[in-house]
């Protein structure tokens, strides 16, 4: 009971910091998904005087990938259906070139808005219009989850090493005369610290478990999206699955650093 | 010639600053003597065993241990020079959670011995020390005199070059204090072991001979 009260000690601060670890993990992740995801249906209408070539746009800024020339035709109808009466053939010689501009990673709105200063530079440009209103919302929800999530990770990050440090103190405590014994026989740190170091193996391996199975739970039934709204996006559970290794060595590397400092201040055994 | 295994010249041992509990005393031991530390409760016999295994560092002064020096020995140092030494304690010092057999084994995992050599070696020491068949038992699950049994057969698992044994017998009936001088006695005659023992009374039908060093006041002397 004692030794189980023990391991719970050990395995709800590893919980919580990998727990901590992944979320901030998938919600990077996400929000990698969902810039590739407007990159694609992003797109930048640029008016110009002159024919524009990529060579040309890619000057004045390199992420510009595509550039797609609008058929004036189609502006044409348009103005038709609105009731404007015009001749089409004079009109076409009139009418400016209209372009749209596929970028190869989205931008952030200052970010935009540079590109948008440098594309009016360009020779023959007369107006761009970048639509960013339609997209910021979730954007920006996004990244400010981000950061919250960051602080959160801060701070679950701090109080849960700290709580591991006492467990493993704990332990020490527990093991001090056994530790003592083998080092009165000449055994070296690392074989003093041995049983420290399987239950923390043991311990970090249970936490990954949880936290995988708390995850897989959350994604395959959609309650992480919809707790942040973001139904649109999906979450493959199978990066999750990539992600504890990562999870298992950053809980393994907290436990042994832990166990390094307490063992350090044992004075006792050397 | 014999070797000198253990130097001390002017050594000054202490726990806490100008509270000496040894004081510049100088003795050497050489290599395969028998000798007894006496002297009244409190004079520093203990004290005196510790700072053999590096427990206490002195104070001043000079101390060798099979030629390494002990003032500024360093963690790693101190690992390497206890694989020489056996060491038994009056309280025994079993790890209680270890089987007898994992408990004599110590030494030998510590040494890097292989898994067939360290079952040998444990079995040939258990019937040494007449604990057949108690292998399997825990520490507490046997006497006291059986206890300090196995910590002699731990001590002298590795064949180390120092016994160092502290009050061996203080706790044990008759029979089981016979057993143990005998398993001493044996280890210096025949493989020719140091035996450092700390102790109240020497045993009068010790057949061995010994060097006896009398602790009074913080100073060490030989008596002839």
């Amino acid at each position: 009971m004692r030794s189980l009260k023990n391991h719970i000690s050990l395995i709800i601060p590893l919980f919580a910091i990998l727990f901590a670890v992944e979320f901030y993990i998938v919600i990077d992740r996400l929000i990698h998904e969902y810039e590739k995801k407007l990159t694609n249906d992003y797109s930048i209408i640029v008016v110009a005087k002159k024919p524009l070539s990529l060579q040309e746009l890619k000057l004045a800024d390199p992420r510009i990938n595509v550039i797609k020339e609008i058929d004036s035709t189609l502006v044409i109808n348009r103005l038709k259906q609105n009731s404007v009466i015009i001749d089409p053939k004079e009109l076409k010689n009139f009418l400016p070139k209209f372009y749209r501009l596929f970028l190869d990673t989205f931008p952030s709105k200052e970010g935009l808005l540079r590109l948008k200063k440098k594309l009016l530079k360009v020779d023959g440009v007369t107006r761009v219009e970048t639509f960013m209103k339609i997209h910021e919302k979730i954007y920006k929800f996004l990244l400010f989850v981000k950061n919250i999530s960051k602080l959160f990770l801060a701070i679950i990050f701090i109080t849960s090493v700290m709580l591991v440090f006492k467990q493993i103190e704990v332990w020490n405590l527990e093991h001090q005369e056994r530790m003592y014994i083998m080092a009165l026989f000449g055994a070296p740190l690392w074989m003093r610290n041995a049983i420290l170091v399987k239950l923390s193996i043991i311990d970090t391996f249970v936490s990954i478990v949880l936290v995988y199975a708390v995850y897989f739970y959350m994604v395959t039934s959609g309650s992480f999206s919809k707790l942040l709204g973001i139904e649109e996006l999906s979450i493959d559970p199978g990066s999750i699955l990539h992600d504890l290794l990562w999870l298992f060595l950053i809980g393994v590397v907290i436990s042994i650093i832990n166990i390094v400092i307490v063992s350090s201040r044992q004075h006792r055994v050397t | 010639m014999r070797k000198n295994v253990i130097v001390a010249k002017d050594l000054t041992l202490a726990y806490k600053p100008n509270v000496p509990i040894i004081k510049n005393s100088s003795f050497k031991i050489r290599s395969g003597e028998f000798v007894f530390i006496t002297g009244p409760s409190g004079s520093g016999k203990s004290t005196l065993l510790k700072s053999f295994y590096g427990e206490l560092k002195p104070q001043s002064g000079i101390l060798q241990i099979g030629g390494v020096m002990m003032e500024d020995i360093t963690s790693s140092k101190l690992a390497f020079l206890r694989k020489y030494l056996g060491i038994i304690f009056q309280d025994y010092k079993l790890i209680k959670e270890w089987t007898v057999k994992k408990n004599v084994m110590l030494p030998l995992l510590i040494a890097g011995y292989s898994k067939d050599v360290c079952e040998a070696q444990t079995k040939r020491l258990l019937k040494h020390v007449r604990l057949e068949g108690k292998e399997h038992y825990y520490p507490l699950e046997l006497s006291g005199g059986e206890q300090q049994r196995v910590a002699m057969a731990r001590a002298l698992a590795h064949n180390p070059v120092i016994i160092l044994a502290d009050e061996p017998t203080g706790n044990l009936d008759e029979y089981s204090s016979r057993v143990i001088w005998g398993l001493l006695e044996g280890a210096n005659e025949q493989l020719g072991t140091t035996v450092v023992v700390v102790t109240h009374s020497i045993p009068s039908n010790l057949k061995v001979p010994f060097k006896h060093f009398y602790i009074e006041e913080g100073r060490v002397y030989e008596i002839s």
